[in-house]
């Protein structure tokens, strides 16, 4: 019972165990995400352009008001929105098809799920290249199959005109970010137990009324997660606009991810660039919140 | 009955064959090029498999590795390999670096009670929400400002911070997965906390800690805005960047981007296939409950 209290009496508090052990973190995130947020919110309230040094002063929100009576803000946050929309809608209508069929027993079904990390292990800019080759316009395998099969009579230059470009770049955007809704899908899917089917089927449900009133209902928390974390994702989209479209063709895939680039690192206007940034971050996470609150209510029903 | 389960058979391995092509075809079609000639690309209908098998492209990206200039190759294919050596520290840094700091940040989160732990875990989950784009304007102006621009310490630095959030709820939740008895007999056996974590939690986690180390490695070998903003020279360029330069640039033989995007995704392919199962199991709960 002595060496017990003596051996407590040496150690920490866990409040102290938990500063010393996380310490390492909690400073590495501070230094190059809390450090640089601080900044950021700094800069965009500065008149700060790298062209014009020793010109940088407070001008308070100046940059703000600038952007919100700007053509080249809502532009591109239209454009952020239509991509963002469409991405979300393909990732997960087509992610929800793959994990019902992967919900299903059959052989090889281990195979095809593990394939599924093809995809999603190719880095986005890596994605883009690939994109770029299968829709090239002189040898596109896409071009090349679409005419084998008679549903094109030429070869067509899809990222040279709306609104294929926008189609086009959600496709290629959503081929890689797939394979992880899928599998979120079907971890949520798993958790559905089989009798719940197996009683429905006994009362007469088709296949139709158990997805509607079964399935549907069930999947919905996890669905409001993929649909939260997707938009997230789409809203702040920029690899592949660097690679595939550069924000062309005239204007036409520039979203905020784009405009905040251009704007930044080629105009090298830091204030305009962090103010839309904060902007861009601002709307994400109202949108989030918004999403959360209304899916969560889904959830309820 | 048994015609039934025949029809259904039958439209699963119809939609498993649709999702199969989708899935790994378009990747197909890229090595397939890639072994091609230049002017074979321009058959039509497509030629699908090479033949002959080339091996130019590949053999250029070697060749201009060693003989730099004097290779006549393009200047993308003669930086590749060391973009690809770039990536490999880089990745290969944040993901061993990661796993440590963080196995021993989470490690009080899943499992002792104390003041401030759940205002801990949301702020290092909320840091996560801050977007890349307006982080990286500051982040960029400090690293030019103290000269640490072009320097691939940098990227691994600005990496770990982006994956710890990440690696930290994974192993937390981890961690809460071991029974609190084998801790609990530990204790009792004398050992201090530092011993029960080196002694009873670790080893226990190895499946735990083998997933997070494959997605902070996966996930940094992909970066790519920073590492297009904090490099200068070819010096600090990662693999991705390469890619890009390739894949904007209209004067380098299509032969010749397609087999730097094949060989800049062997290592994450091959990690993923292997790998899969901690991958899988890695995603699934590090996206999930905690």
């Amino acid at each position: 019972m002595q060496t017990r209290r003596e051996t407590d009496r040496k150690e920490m508090s866990p409040g102290m165990l938990a500063v010393l052990f996380s310490a390492p973190a909690v400073l590495i995130i501070a230094a190059t995400i809390l450090a640089p947020f601080l900044m950021a919110v700094f800069l965009s309230l500065h008149n700060w352009n790298l062209k014009r040094p020793g010109r940088e002063r407070f001008i308070g929100l100046e940059n703000y008001t600038d952007w919100l009576s700007d053509s080249d803000f809502w532009g591109p946050l239209q454009t952020t929105f239509s991509f963002a929309f469409l991405a979300v809608v393909v990732i997960v209508v087509i992610a929800l098809l793959i994990a019902l069929l992967l919900n299903e027993k059959f052989p090889g079904r281990g195979l095809l799920r593990a394939l599924l990390l093809v995809p999603w292990a190719i880095p986005s800019v890596v994605n883009a290249l690939l994109w770029k080759w299968l829709l090239n316009p002189q040898y596109g395998l896409l071009n090349a199959v679409f005419f084998e099969l008679g549903i094109i009579t030429e070869y067509q230059n899809v990222l040279g005109s709306m609104p294929s470009v926008m189609i086009w770049l959600v496709i290629a955007y959503s081929w890689i970010h797939i394979p992880l809704a899928t599998l979120l899908l079907l971890s949520g899917l798993q958790t559905i137990p089989d009798d719940i089917y197996e009683s429905a089927i006994v009362d007469g449900a088709g296949v139709g009324q158990r997805f509607l009133f079964i399935t549907l209902p069930m999947l919905w928390p996890m669905l409001s997660i993929v649909i939260i974390f997707e938009m997230i994702f789409a809203l702040k989209v920029f690899d592949i606009i660097f690679v595939l479209t550069a924000g062309g063709p005239a204007d036409a895939t520039n979203v905020l991810g784009w405009q905040i680039y251009t704007e930044t690192f080629r105009k090298l206007d830091f204030g305009a660039g962090s103010s839309i940034a904060m902007l861009l971050g601002g709307i994400t996470l109202a949108l989030a919140i918004i999403f959360y609150v209304i899916l969560d209510k889904g959830v309820e029903r | 009955m048994k015609a039934r389960a025949h029809v259904r058979l039958a439209i699963v391995y119809v939609a498993a064959a649709i999702v199969l092509v989708g899935t790994i075809g378009p990747f197909l079609w890229l090595v397939s090029s890639s072994f091609q000639y230049e002017r074979q690309l321009l058959n039509r209908p497509p030629q699908w498999l090479p033949n002959p098998i080339v091996l130019d492209s590949y053999r250029e990206i070697f060749e201009g590795a060693i003989l730099g200039e004097a290779s006549g190759v393009p200047y993308q294919s003669r930086i590749f390999l060391r973009s690809f050596a770039n990536s490999f520290f880089v990745a290969g840094s944040v993901a061993a670096i990661a796993v440590l700091v963080g196995a021993y940040a989470a490690y009080p989160l899943a499992r002792l009670h104390f003041r401030g732990r759940s205002v801990l875990l949301f702020g290092i989950l909320a840091s996560r929400l801050i977007p890349a784009l307006s982080l990286a304007i500051p982040i960029v102006l400090v690293a030019k400002k103290i000269g640490m621009s072009d320097k691939i310490i940098s990227l691994v630095f600005i990496n770990l911070s982006f994956i710890l959030p990440y690696v930290i709820w994974l192993l937390q939740s981890y961690f809460k997965s071991i029974p609190m008895e084998l801790e609990d007999a530990g204790r009792i056996d004398g050992c201090s906390r530092l011993q029960v974590v080196h002694k009873i939690i670790l080893p226990l986690s190895l499946p735990g800690l083998t997933s997070a180390g494959i997605l902070a490695f996966l996930l940094t070998w992909g970066e790519f805005l920073f590492a297009l903003l904090l490099s200068e020279t070819p010096a600090s360029y990662t693999s991705t960047v390469v890619v890009s330069l390739f894949a904007t640039d209209v004067d380098v033989s299509f032969v010749s981007i397609i087999t730097a995007g094949v060989i800049s995704v062997i290592p994450p392919i091959c990690f993923a296939l292997v790998f899969q199962r901690f991958i899988i199991s890695g995603l699934l709960s590090g996206s999930l409950k905690g």
